[in-house]
């Protein structure tokens, strides 16, 4: 998967779980300040991204992540750690 | 101290019959049904029961996200009823408990379990997954035993005590009771107060597995279920919300809220006896003690709203208790023909039609009612609709554990 179909998917968790307008989705934006999510908001990503994208991200390392590029970086490392 | 007087300020309903307390007492009148046959319940192996009455749709886009994420069909349902019935009480707007003292003012309300549909949702992937993992965060919050409560609070922004009730059919009436007995001993003014419950193939299992759905009307929907009549063969479950503003006199007058109608007294008795087994002895105590706690005689009871779920035992218990307890032959029906059974929704969906009843000067008729049941003959079964000034009913609302309640309801007309 290319970054940015990666992106893509991703960007439709957010807009399909958390009822976001693609217009919020800026890789800039803070995932708790900007987008409002909360830490229950938080572990639910981690279930909608396992049933979309079909990885498992692990609860601690998704602790560091701050904005939505953090997101995408952080899904992309585990898809390429599962690769290796 | 003096005993407070409690009144009825403020309604609401999600129903199988309409989701505003108008048009839903406009289909009563009318005499409708809203019963389904459940085509997508003939996979479930071993359920012989496939009606069920639906609540009308309705929209919860109002409610933000992160106050519906936790919700289940349930407590949806309860919130939105929760959001009328303290608009038409007046409590509503930007700041709607503003001039409340919330530290006096009691939510109590339950369901008969948590939201059956996440139950089973959450243990089917518990036991696929082999454990706990990739469970939502929100899933508990939907399946708690004060799940609709717990929401329904947050939905309207209550800051104050909560209760949840939980005694499956009677859980909305035992509610009701409860607040009374609170308000008139003057430890709350105010309660917002009630049940709901989602129909699931789930709940419909339970009284199937107990021989007491409806089973032979699956392809014949508007003929079942059927209070008091020989051709019964058992309930038909629903689902929705009701919910209504309980008030000491005091406090209404002083916020000069409109009484709807008197809530006079209750009582909510266990038999001690049996899980299932409706039982008349225990019925007559509780119509008896509700009586006696309202300061009411028998013979001024205008009309009886029987609990009758169209099981053919549970039906002829509580028409020879009511019987015993009434020698005038009030006239008497059950609206489980028209709503079906909402579980934990019943008692106060059935109390607020129990208001329009009496408000409107016509009390409806059982439903589908064609030949009484000779066993159910002590009882003036309504079979038409009919006019009259009601100024006292009694209600009945039974439940599994062996539970009965029993509560009064006077016109302010």
């Amino acid at each position: 998967m290319d970054k940015q179909t990666l992106i893509n998917e991703i960007n439709q968790v957010m807009i399909e779980g958390f009822e976001l307008q693609p217009s919020q989705l800026k890789p800039e934006a803070k995932i708790m300040e900007d987008l409002e999510l909360d830490s229950l908001d938080a572990i639910d990503m981690l279930v909608f991204l396992e049933e979309k994208i079909k990885i498992k991200v692990d609860a601690e390392t998704f602790r560091t992540v701050k904005t939505l590029e953090d997101v995408y970086n952080v899904v992309e490392k585990v898809i390429q750690d599962s690769n290796n | 101290m003096t005993q407070q007087k409690v009144f009825v300020t403020g309604t609401g309903v999600i129903s199988s019959l309409g989701n505003t307390v108008e048009t839903m007492f406009k289909n009563l009148i009318q005499g409708k049904s809203g019963v389904q046959t459940m085509d997508d319940w003939r996979i479930y192996n071993g359920l012989n029961s496939l009606l069920m009455a639906p609540a009308q749709p309705f929209d919860i886009s109002a409610i933000p996200r992160k106050k519906r994420r936790s919700m289940s069909r349930m407590a949806e349902m309860g919130a939105l009823a929760t959001m009328t019935a303290l608009q038409q009480a007046g409590i509503s707007g930007e700041n709607p408990w503003q001039e409340i003292d919330t530290d006096r003012t009691l939510m109590i309300m339950g369901s008969t379990t948590g939201s059956p549909k996440t139950l089973e949702d959450h243990f089917k992937k518990l036991f696929d997954k082999g454990g706990p993992e990739s469970q939502t965060s929100t899933a508990f919050f939907k399946i708690m035993n004060h799940s609709v409560p717990a929401n329904v609070a947050m939905a309207v922004d209550f800051k104050g005590p909560l209760l949840s009730t939980g005694s499956a059919c009677s859980t909305s009436s035992q509610a009701m009771i409860q607040a009374w007995e609170l308000i008139q001993a003057g430890v709350y003014d105010l309660a917002i107060v009630g049940g709901a419950d989602e129909a699931y193939y789930t709940s419909a299992a339970i009284f199937d597995t107990v021989q007491a759905a409806s089973t032979g009307y699956n392809d014949q929907p508007l003929e079942s279920p059927r209070p008091f009549d020989r051709d019964r063969d058992g309930l038909v479950i629903s689902e929705g919300a009701g919910i209504v503003v309980l008030e000491s006199e005091k406090h209404m007058q002083k916020r000069g809220a409109t009484p709807l109608a008197e809530f006079a007294g209750g009582a909510y008795l266990c038999d001690g006896y049996h899980m299932s087994h409706p039982i008349k002895d225990s019925m007559i105590h509780s119509m008896n003690l509700a009586l006696k706690r309202a300061n009411i005689t028998a013979d001024s009871i205008d009309y009886v709203n029987a609990h009758a779920t169209s099981t053919v035992l549970g039906d002829r218990q509580e028409a020879q208790a009511i019987g015993s307890v009434f020698n005038h032959r009030p006239p008497v029906s059950s609206l489980k023909g028209h709503f079906g059974h909402s579980l934990a929704a019943c008692g106060t969906i059935e109390a607020i039609s129990s208001i329009e009843m009496m408000n409107a000067g016509v009390v409806i008729a059982n439903r589908n009612l064609k030949n009484l049941d000779p066993e159910c003959e002590s009882i003036n079964a309504l079979a038409e609709n009919q006019e009259g000034r009601y100024q006292t009913i009694l209600s009945n609302n039974f439940a599994f554990g062996g539970m009965n309640t029993s509560f009064i309801l006077k016109s302010c007309q």
